[in-house]
């Protein structure tokens, strides 16, 4: 049994889950999700698309070189089964998960003293803009007669209505 | 959030259900850029021999963009256009693979076959912590 890598965002597919695509020219496609079966469908490519691995490897935001990555392959040969492997091989990854995690936070945190400044001076470049596009005006003076209130309008207090009887309004006929 | 989109806007796309059905499927980029644009290959699509199923007989075929053509001024006159313009585009950058995908994820190739003591061996060295 194989763990497979989905096609579109490079996670893992384990047997019995997801889906597969097989072209006609015998290319087996697969999928972990009908999200990622649906953006390959859409012809989409996977390095234009930021939530997928290829993007961020493609984009400098994940490490690409490094000793640690170069463990997990595609091995064809089986090779017999030994306790004393199995023993050493299990000891040595999570020797190699700390070792990668901890070159993962280093790669991060040098990304990110970089990104600092840069945004720093795209945050300057953009106000700067904004101040060139807007122009601040004095408030005009307001006039003293203006905010006086005008004399007072006589609202009759009662509305003449045709729903109200004797409204003055009504249609009804006039009875003797 | 990232970009929006701002071209391909406008496109009066109906039934995009139906055209991403498998039957209706075109050829993949990766396709067209490894196989039909070698030279060989692309001077046997543009020279195809009459076919009455396809449209303009096969006579008018866009390696490109994977599309028969009725007339030859049509394809002339698609060569000119955007569409054509921007596939050409797609198709000079590298192209995606399903080895790139697997790169991406750190599953690694194995290079040549070696010999039954040799992987021991280099399993024992990998193993062991660095």
């Amino acid at each position: 049994m194989r763990i497979e890598k989905c096609y579109f965002c490079s996670t893992n597919v384990y047997p019995g889950h997801g889906s597969a695509f097989v072209r006609n020219d015998a290319k087996v496609f697969r999928f972990c999700t009908s999200k990622c079966h649906k953006n390959f469908r859409m012809k989409r490519n996977p390095r234009k698309v930021r939530w997928t691995k290829a993007f961020r490897k493609a984009a400098g935001k994940e490490m690409t070189v490094d000793s640690t990555i170069d463990f997990e392959k595609r091995r064809n040969v089986p090779i017999r089964y030994d306790r004393n492997l199995v023993q050493t091989t299990i000891k040595a990854m999570k020797r190699i998960g700390e070792i990668k995690a901890r070159r993962e936070r280093a790669f991060y945190k040098n990304r990110m003293a970089t990104a600092k400044a840069k945004q720093r001076a795209h945050r300057q470049k953009a106000l700067e803009k904004a101040k060139a596009s807007v122009k601040l005006h004095e408030p005009m003076a307001v006039e003293e007669d203006a905010l006086k209130v005008k004399e007072r309008i006589k609202v009759p207090s009662k509305s003449k209505s045709s729903l109200v009887q004797g409204g003055g309004r009504s249609m009804d006929m006039e009875v003797d | 959030m990232g970009r929006l989109r701002r071209s391909r806007t406008h496109h009066a796309q109906r039934d995009v259900r139906r055209a991403s059905r498998t039957r209706a499927r075109t050829r993949d980029l990766d396709q067209i850029q490894l196989i039909d644009l070698d030279p060989k290959n692309r001077a046997e699509l543009e020279a195809q021999p009459l076919d009455y199923e396809k449209p303009g007989l096969a006579q008018h075929y866009c390696v490109e963009c994977a599309k028969y053509f009725e007339t030859d001024h049509a394809l002339k006159s698609h060569w000119r256009s955007k569409v054509h313009k921007r596939r050409c585009k797609q198709l000079r950058e590298p192209v995606y693979t399903i080895e790139e995908a697997e790169r991406a994820a750190g599953l690694g190739k194995e290079g040549k076959r070696p010999v039954r003591e040799a992987v021991l061996d280099a399993e024992m060295s990998t193993t062991t912590p660095t």
